[in-house]
């Protein structure tokens, strides 16, 4: 009846994992009391839940994605104490436990904290860029957040019921096999993978139509800002990358399944075809998360500059250069695997070839800064920081593309820590750097300033604190995933790395005290203006938070940083542009087809995960049934009317009229005369 | 959606999405036809293919280059009279896709039967590594 799933489930045994999942459960149902009690279900449903509004998805993105970081983050720091105490010692993580812990923090980290951050910042901003009203699919985009959800909570889900996957982030064979891993630790991996895949593919299908097919009138390809331009290069490697993620885990589910022999030695398969298949997903994986942060890093760099984006087109040559590189440098990961010295000085020579455009936007970001007014606001602190810490990690991963010197890091924490300085200074950095750019278009509020750059202080000093000594220990021979070690040189590096993560942890605490206090100070920081930052793309010419319906009138775009010449012009002629001619606007209803999906989704991968067969029917039945409800709906559309537009943009002209007044003329052209032009 | 949603490049209004193109430009009938004779290509093709296979018209190794053949002529039947592949100015989008798919999918399958070639030439065969002979399906 219930397949594989009995009370021997719940480890009883494990202190650690039980405490810790019962209490997020009671966090969980703490949380879920208050909303009922205090009466906001309804609210939450019909605002949030059901909502098909891309800014709103993309908060719920970008929550999911910080929640979730958090969760990872318990894992590092489990790791790094485990390895303060492990010297002689067994520590206080058994190894099939630590297995998990490593296993679930990789797997956490990429595919549930960094990917719904880019993901959720994209979808805030892209729209908005473009100049419209939403995504092109907009239920599709709901569809995508909940199956990402979906994943996120099957995973959380493995600390209580079972036990997580101990075959590391990506699950090796033969490792991963049912002979060596017959526990359901590998299935929780790969279901939460597949749905929350599905979501991924979702999205990146979504974000090309709209790219390509929906952006304001007048704006072309070559004045789309740079973000919107990465965005789309994410996206098309999401749709080219994900499906071979998806045939590759189908294949290992088939032989853990079915008894098929694809990755096996016996029956003709081949282990090593895994990791070559997984690896053609992994690189552009890598791209994925760090395009969009470039993007942002653009965006920001530009605007605290003051100055319109240096080299604006070899940006986006950039951009799509490193598109399509990114698939020809997988085997850089394998380099050890034994292919020989032709295919790996061809991946090698490749790997070495993409950092060049990376290196133009390097070069692009500091000209930009040169002969600015630099405002050193938070974002722009996270952007300085990525640069220094981003050109540390480019350096260590030319160095490891070179094959002779790859042999001798590979599988050691000198590789470790390569890969989290251009994943922490680049993806991390860069994402923290858009949530507190765009928090105050969001919210109609700013953060708060102080706590925000404490944290970047300290996130800086500890990041470097932790992974410095990873370098320098792993070219003394330490590999990665040690649970016990007994080398005595090792031991001082990796007690400093794990002062490192008790600086990070105090980081963290900034973070989270930059939230509490920005929302308690909320009327203090608030913006009125809609444009808190003296912004340039066009997402900062509506109010703060946006209408649903994002712009009273679609902009009409006559050049690369739109909003840019529209202040200029009316600074200059010291009027706003003439009221439009309001009229009526269609916007998507709400629907809860993407909840009530995924909650079948959740019900069919829990099924499939224990074995629990007629569940698994039942979950694909419910929806099936959903997207038949769905598909049969009459009414997609409703209509906001043309007062309630007019009245939204009047007050917003209002306040615009009011900016205009402060502003002498004389005195902002003054300000801006010499960094408008290009220095 | 509105159809200033549908904005292309120059501003222009009434560029509607792909599969939407007959209602726009074509009658129906035209929209008929057009599937009736992809329909038949598509059905000789097929044809011809079983037929290649038992002729004598052919020389005998040159079989499976004709059925590749056929099968890229499949394809395009296909992708023109059934996806309406054209190469109108509206359709770049479209065809960008489809060569983008193409280079992805030349890379990744080439790129893997090279390594894993050259992978299997530099192993040692499974008997010698492990002293017993495997089983081949």
């Amino acid at each position: 009846m219930l397949g594989k799933l009995t009370l021997n489930a719940i480890p009883f045994d494990q202190p650690i994992p039980l405490i810790a999942g019962g209490l997020v459960f009671l966090v969980l149902i703490a949380v879920i009391a208050w909303v009922v009690i205090r009466g906001h279900l309804p609210y939450l449903w019909h605002e949030w839940i059901t909502s098909v509004d891309h800014k709103r998805i993309g908060v719920m993105y970008t929550l999911l994605g910080l929640v979730m970081l958090l969760r990872g983050f318990i894992d590092a720091i489990m790791i790094r104490s485990q390895q303060a105490l492990a010297f002689h010692a067994p520590g206080y993580l058994p190894p099939e436990h630590y297995d998990q812990v490593f296993s679930a923090h990789g797997t956490i980290m990429i595919f549930f904290a960094a990917m719904p951050l880019m993901i959720g910042l994209m979808n805030f901003a892209v729209p908005l860029q473009l100049g419209v009203r939403d995504v092109a699919f907009p239920t599709f985009n709901s569809t995508s957040f909940w199956l990402t959800a979906t994943g996120a909570l099957l995973v959380n889900l493995s600390l209580v019921i079972g036990e997580f996957s101990r075959a590391m982030w990506l699950p090796y064979p033969p490792l991963s096999e049912y002979r060596y891993s017959p526990d359901v630790g590998v299935d929780y991996y790969l279901w939460a993978l597949q749905i929350a895949g599905v979501g991924t593919l979702l999205t990146g299908i979504n974000f090309v139509t709209t790219i390509l097919k929906i952006r304001a009138p007048g704006m072309s390809y070559l004045r789309m800002p740079v973000f919107c331009w990465t965005a789309l290069a994410a996206n098309l490697l999401i749709i080219a990358a994900f499906p071979v993620l998806t045939a590759t885990l189908a294949m290992l589910l088939l032989d853990r399944y079915l008894g098929f022999h694809f990755f096996t030695n016996s029956g003709g398969g081949n282990m090593m075809m895994f990791v070559n298949l997984i690896w053609a997903w992994g690189h552009p994986e890598v791209y994925i998360l760090v395009l969009p942060a470039f993007g942002i890093f653009s965006e920001v760099i530009a605007t605290f500059s003051g100055k319109p984006l240096f080299g604006y087109r070899s940006m986006v040559a950039a951009t799509m250069g490193i598109c399509l590189i990114s698939f020809l440098v997988w085997l850089h990961h394998f380099f050890t695997m034994g292919a020989g010295g032709d295919v790996n000085a061809v991946f090698g020579i490749a790997t070495a070839i993409i950092a060049v455009p990376t290196g133009v936007k390097i070069f692009n970001w500091m000209f930009t800064m040169y002969g600015g007014r630099i405002r050193f606001t938070t974002p722009m602190l996270w952007a300085l920081g990525f640069t220094v810490t981003f050109v540390i990690g480019g350096m260590t991963g030319v160095l490891v593309s070179v094959p002779p010197a790859d042999f001798m890091v590979h599988n050691s924490l000198f590789l470790v820590a390569h890969f989290h300085n251009v994943i922490i200074g680049g993806v991390l950095f860069g994402a923290f750097a858009g949530v507190t750019y765009w928090f105050p278009k969001a919210f109609g509020f700013r953060l708060h300033e102080g706590w925000g750059k404490a944290a970047f202080w300290l996130s800086l000093a500890g990041f470097y604190i932790t992974f410095v000594p990873l370098y320098a220990v792993g070219l003394l021979g330490m590999t990665r995933r040690l649970q016990t070690y007994d080398v005595a040189e090792w031991r001082p590096w990796v007690l400093a790395a794990g002062v490192g993560i008790l600086v990070l942890c105090g980081a963290l605490a900034c973070q989270i005290m930059q939230f509490i206090v920005s929302i308690r100070q909320r009327e203090l920081l608030r913006d009125l203006t809609g444009d808190p930052w003296n912004g340039r793309s066009l997402e900062w010419s509506t109010a703060s938070p946006p209408p649903a319906f994002n712009f009273a009138v679609l902009p009409n775009v006559e050049g690369e940083e739109p909003y840019w010449e529209i202040k200029r012009r009316a600074i200059e002629t010291q009027q706003l542009t003439a009221e439009p001619d309001y009229k009526p606007i269609e916007m998507p209803r709400n629907s809860p087809t993407g909840f009530i999906t995924a909650f079948f989704c959740t019900i069919t991968g829990f099924a499939l995960i224990w074995h629990i067969w007629w569940m698994v029917g039942l979950g694909l039945f419910g929806a099936y049934v959903v997207f038949v409800w769905f598909a049969w709906r009459d009414r997609e559309e409703h209509v906001i009317p043309a007062e309630d537009v007019a009245e939204a943009d009047r007050a917003r002209r209002r306040v615009r009229a009011q900016w205009l007044a402060q502003n002498e003329r004389e005195e902002w052209l003054a300000a801006h005369a010499e960094v408008s032009e290009p220095a | 959606m509105t159809d200033e949603r549908n904005a292309d490049d120059e501003g222009n209004v009434g560029d509607v999405g792909p599969g939407f193109m007959e209602a726009a430009d074509h009658s129906v009938r035209q929209g008929i036809q057009g599937y009736l004779m992809g329909f038949a290509l598509a059905a000789l093709l097929t044809v011809a293919s079983f037929y290649v296979l038992h002729t004598t018209l052919i020389w005998g190794p040159g079989i499976v280059v004709m059925l590749g053949v056929l099968a890229v002529a499949q394809i395009g039947v296909h992708l023109v009279f059934f996806m309406h592949l054209t190469t109108a100015p509206d359709n770049t989008n479209n065809v960008l896709a489809l060569a983008f798919g193409i280079l992805i999918v030349v890379l990744i399958i080439g790129g893997s039967i090279w390594i894993m070639n050259r992978l299997d030439e530099r192993l040692m065969p499974i008997e010698q590594t492990t002293g017993q002979t495997m089983q081949m399906p």
